[in-house]
């Protein structure tokens, strides 16, 4: 990387393109809505004070979070590059003395910052009025948040790449939609499914391993190893072997870096032979 | 210097653009012609290291350019894309900034280059509320950052009316010293401005030299429109016919006769000397439209 500069610049325009998105904020706005919806409704009933409420808040939370955050990140990047590409402000960029490799972290730099932005928008708030009302532990609580982050950047990554291969602005909202849908529900219903037809004499850890293609279950099962007992809203997560939390958070991390890499490969391979879209 | 040497672009069997020996010397102007499909932005797309060639290769000052020679070349490289689509949400200035700091230039060149362009008082509007001539000139703008030493302008007129070209054209006048290449489909309008003019079709160079070369190659005949008195069309007629290197074309109230360049003198000579048989005669040199017809 020659130009930390340029990249930094890059990031910086598509940051600022990102947050006038009038979208990002409405379901950054809903999110915030439901979050403390959930915190109210959660606490109300019981009067709820101490860490077992604490955590069956969080984990209502958590299990929102894992329906949204992967949605609004897909949806977001679904159009990233390719949309530039379409405006001819890929090609005009790439006459100025950057790279395409600068372009290309550049500009994921900056989707991931803006989702960041709504990210921290939608959960910390709520996040305040939990520590200050209900026993919810303001440490776990910020875990959380970073657990939301990685999983929001994870899905980024993936949308990144289904934007190059769609090589459609319009057809990447479309395949980033199906990939939600085959993420956030249609990978554990199969699961299920295997588990049924096997009689549930699958391996313990085989099944583990099973959940670790799917990040959406590797966030559930980081955040049943954080939020424990009371996270049984978490599904599958809670019949998984338990996994090293250093070993869960590093496949959540390739979920992101694996995806990128190899978005950016397809990017320098369709670019040098003039078909990226 | 910049020279095509043999190089050529094909995109699977179709060939855009035929192995190609070009020479675009320092400082001068060259303008690139052809009809939509031609191979002009191909080319341009080579020349600024947006398509790598599919045989053959560029050399810029004597060096084929690797990446970093391509980053070099870059800083002093101005790009004016056919069809750009800025950032709407932003306004001029904050477009131009970006671009600055693409190309490490000093912010404080982003307004006067603002000003140079006519767009100062609106350079704090979004460019969405831009109309056509005012993205064209932000367009030039951020290709004129940095103070390029080379200038590839793709379709620079392309979509703007009489006025737009001629504010455009103003606006080139203050360059000066630079290598400037231009795309377009509107020969007699860029013709004025370059030095030696390219026309391409179906991926090949048809012809290259200067505006008075491409006329001396392409060699079309003038036209010349004879107004005959009332009762002198049949004796002049007779006449016209019996000069063998002039050739009748149509008579409608009038003689139009089409004559070799090299025979021009020669004609005009003996028609002069047929006497006071005609009232008018209006000589007619082929257009650079028709140059461009003749040629691709």
């Amino acid at each position: 990387m020659k130009r930390p500069d340029a990249v930094w610049a890059i990031a910086r325009k598509e940051l600022s393109e990102r947050l006038r998105n009038r979208w990002i904020w409405t379901v950054s706005v809903l999110v915030l809505a439901a979050t403390i919806a959930i915190a109210f409704f959660s606490a109300t009933p019981v009067g709820v004070v101490g860490a077992h409420g604490g955590g069956a808040i969080l984990a209502s939370i958590l299990n929102l979070a894992v329906y949204l955050v992967p949605l609004l990140a897909l949806v977001m990047g679904a159009g990233a590059i390719i949309d530039e590409k379409r405006r001819g402000l890929l090609d005009l960029v790439l006459t100025y003395p950057v790279s395409s490799g600068e372009y290309f972290l550049g500009t994921f730099i900056g989707y991931a910052l803006a989702l960041g932005i709504a990210l921290v928008t939608s959960f910390v708030p709520t996040g305040i009025v939990l520590s200050a009302t209900t026993g919810v532990d303001i440490q776990q609580y910020a875990l959380l948040v970073v657990l939301v982050l990685a999983l929001g950047t994870s899905f980024l990554a993936l949308s990144f790449l289904i934007s190059i291969l769609s090589r459609d602005p319009a057809r990447g909202v479309a395949t980033s939609v199906l990939v939600w849908i085959l993420a956030v529900f249609v990978f554990d219903l199969v699961l299920v499914g295997i588990l049924v037809g096997f009689g549930g004499q699958i391996p313990e850890t085989a099944f583990g391993v099973m959940l670790l293609l799917n990040p959406t279950d590797v966030f559930r099962l980081i955040a049943f190893t954080w939020v424990g007992s009371a996270a049984s809203p978490l599904g599958l997560a809670t019949v998984s072997p338990p996994f090293p939390a250093a070993m869960l958070v590093s496949v959540l991390v390739l979920w992101a870096v694996v995806p990128l890499w190899l978005s950016h490969r397809l990017f320098q391979k369709r670019l040098a032979m003039d078909k990226l879209i | 210097m910049i020279r095509f040497e043999g190089t050529s672009k094909s995109f699977g069997s179709i060939e855009a653009l035929a192995p190609l020996d070009l020479e675009i010397r320092d400082g001068e102007w060259l303008g690139v012609f052809g009809r939509n499909g031609s191979g002009k932005t191909t080319l341009l797309r080579l020349l600024v290291g947006l398509s790598q060639p599919t045989s053959g290769h560029i050399r810029i000052d004597g060096t084929i350019p690797g990446p970093e020679d391509w980053r070099a070349f870059r800083r002093s490289l101005g790009f004016m894309p056919e069809r750009v689509s800025l950032f709407d949400n932003l306004s001029g200035e904050k477009t131009l900034r970006y671009f600055a700091r693409l190309k490490q230039v000093d912010q404080a060149e982003v307004m006067p280059i603002l000003e140079k362009v006519g767009l100062a008082e609106a350079a704090r509007r979004k460019t969405s509320e831009y109309s056509k001539g005012m993205r064209q000139r932000l367009n030039l703008a951020q290709a004129l950052l940095g103070d390029p030493k080379f200038l590839v302008l793709d379709e620079p007129i392309e979509g703007l009316d009489a006025h737009g070209v001629r504010d455009f054209f103003e606006l080139l006048k203050a360059v000066t010293g630079r290598t400037v290449v231009f795309s377009s489909h509107r020969l007699p309008l860029i013709s004025r401005v370059v030095d030696r003019i390219c026309i391409l079709s179906q991926g090949k160079v048809n012809a290259l030299g200067t505006e008075d070369e491409l006329y001396e190659k392409v060699n079309l005949p003038v036209r010349i429109v004879i107004h005959p008195r009332r009762d002198k069309a049949q004796a002049l007629t007779a006449a016209v016919n019996q000069l063998d290197f002039a050739s009748l074309v149509s008579q409608n109230g009038r003689l139009v006769v089409s004559v070799a360049q090299k025979d021009k003198l020669q004609f005009l000579s003996e028609l002069l000397s047929l006497g006071p048989e005609m009232h008018d005669i209006r000589i007619e040199e082929p257009s650079l439209e028709e140059v461009l017809l003749e040629t691709t």
